[in-house]
């Protein structure tokens, strides 16, 4: 645990050293929440309610999407580890005495860790500058809930990620279906750019058989209270299935990966 | 040079493959997006719904134009750190030509000519264009956002030169110029100021979808061609002040 501990501080000190970055990788998200913001305000000036969905609630999820990509969506993993195998990379982990998943979860929590700083201070900055009223649930199980679902979205998103990034063994431009699953599927399917409640029926439902909602979509039904208790609990039945399953397909995958692993180059 | 760029590009073709349909498919859901929340509201900001798809997809055309001929900006950061410039500056044409014009993207093009229909179709079908002279201003007014879209790259350019960084800025850019998605009428006093003034969004993507609908005042369309021109005037002075502190310094 000491050795994963130990990354966890050096990949802080690496986001210190790159200060720049970071603040312009938050301004970046800023923009995106700001954007959503505005829009929704102006689209309820004219309806009380939309698809189920008062203007506090729907300001709820739209601040819920900025904590949450914080939270659930930022990652390092995601980002290095398709690299590191497509570069050879990977060698450096696979001959020192860690687990390679297990470096690059200490990585994502440190990542996690200093964008849910940022974030809570930039909600903060906007619903005070704006003076937004949102959704906050009045019982203490809904914040339980809430939280716990997060904490099994954070671990389905890293299984997603490594899943994903093991693609990287058999295609060499790992950027491109990086770019259509991580980027253009998953955000949407997800719920971030809006709650998936808002298009057709048919496609809400097509969305909901995959895993995607369930990191960022369903978590905000909870927290505003759009689900009975029941309805939460099989949320989190279904979210722990996804985790089982992709947790089994990842592990799978990997294995063969490295056997096609050629460490080309060093 | 286009030509070279494309058959690389096309060489790459799973890649590219799966990056147009990304593209497309990005592009249609935001559209079912659009449609499904504005059929639930009519209207956003005194636009009616078919008028808010309309900025939309004028959005994608500008966006999709000058990611098209301005891509180049992309890999220039490579070209800087290697030393690489250094042999594109001893070639007969303008030090700014391979920056910005080094990496023509032809899926940018693919996705442009069935986007430039559709928007051609859409606004017959829903009698959205207001004359033909709002369609020649349109015109104009589209060039006048390339020349927008040209300053500001060959500003990420010259800085690039400076600093060797790039890429976030790039993003910035696009993140900004992505809140042109809808009306820039959505956005408070200070967001319209620095989306014309800071950078300016709204002459590259709301004023041309403006005159197509009709609704440009003549100050208005004098101060976007004014933008247009002082930022690629000042944008081609900073590159050049820029190329005088370049060092040369990887090769």
């Amino acid at each position: 645990m000491k050795k994963y501990w130990l990354v966890f501080k050096l990949t802080l000190q690496d986001y210190f050293v790159y200060r720049l970055n970071f603040i312009l990788w938050r301004f970046r998200s800023f923009i995106f929440f700001l954007t959503l913001v505005f829009f929704w305000q102006a689209i309820y000036t004219s309806k009380e309610t939309l698809f189920g969905y008062n203007q506090s609630q729907m300001l709820a999820y739209v601040i819920g999407v900025a904590f949450l990509r914080g939270v659930v969506l930022s990652s390092r993993s995601f980002d290095d580890l398709p690299g590191a195998i497509v570069q050879s990379h990977l060698s450096q982990w696979l001959i020192k005495p860690i687990d390679v998943f297990r470096y690059f979860f200490s990585r994502d929590l440190a990542a996690k860790a200093l964008d849910i700083i940022f974030v809570v201070f930039e909600i903060f900055l906007l619903v005070k500058l704006l003076g937004l009223d949102f959704y906050v649930p009045h019982q203490l199980s809904a914040y339980l809930l809430f939280f716990l679902v997060v904490a099994l979205s954070v671990l389905l998103y890293f299984l997603i990620g490594t899943l994903s990034s093991c693609l990287a063994f058999w295609i060499e431009e790992v950027w491109a279906p990086r770019w259509l699953f991580g980027i253009v599927f998953l955000e949407f399917m997800a719920g971030v750019y809006f709650p998936l409640d808002v298009l057709p029926k048919v496609l809400t439902n097509i969305f909901s058989l995959t895993p995607f909602p369930y990191l960022i979509y369903f978590p905000l039904k909870i927290w505003n209270q759009t689900v009975g208790l029941g309805e939460s609990f099989k949320i989190m039945g279904i979210l722990s299935f996804w985790i089982v399953l992709i947790w089994y397909l990842r592990n799978k995958v990997w294995q063969r990966g490295l056997k096609r692993y050629a460490a080309a180059g060093n | 040079m286009a030509g070279i760029a494309a058959q690389s590009q096309l060489i790459t073709t799973k890649g590219g493959f799966l990056f147009l349909i990304g593209k497309i498919i990005r592009f249609f859901f935001f559209f079912i997006f659009l449609f499904s929340v504005l059929s639930g509201v009519g209207s956003l900001a005194g636009y009616s719904k078919e008028q808010v798809i309309l900025f939309y997809l004028v959005f994608n055309i500008v966006d999709i134009i000058i990611q098209f001929l301005f891509r180049g900006v992309y890999i220039f950061r490579f070209s800087v750190v290697s030393g690489n410039y250094d042999l594109d500056l001893l070639k007969p044409l303008p030090s700014f030509f391979r920056p910005l014009f080094g990496w023509t993207d032809i899926l940018d093009l693919i996705t442009l000519l069935p986007l430039l229909i559709f928007t051609i179709w859409y606004i017959f079908t829903h009698q959205l264009l207001a004359s033909s002279l709002s369609f020649a201003l349109f015109l104009l007014l589209l060039i006048n956002s390339t020349l927008v879209g040209f300053a500001f790259h060959l500003l990420v350019c010259s800085v690039c030169v400076l600093t060797t960084k790039i890429d976030h800025l790039v993003w910035i850019y696009r993140d900004l110029t992505g809140m042109a998605r809808f009306p820039t009428d959505i956005y408070g006093k200070g967001v319209r100021i620095a989306l014309t003034f800071v950078v300016p969004v709204i002459v590259l993507i709301t004023v041309p979808a403006k005159a197509l609908l009709g609704l440009l005042n003549p100050m208005a369309i004098i101060f976007s061609l004014l933008v247009g021109i002082l930022a690629s005037y000042f944008s081609l002075k900073f590159w050049f002040f820029s190329l005088k502190k370049y060092t040369s310094a990887s090769s």
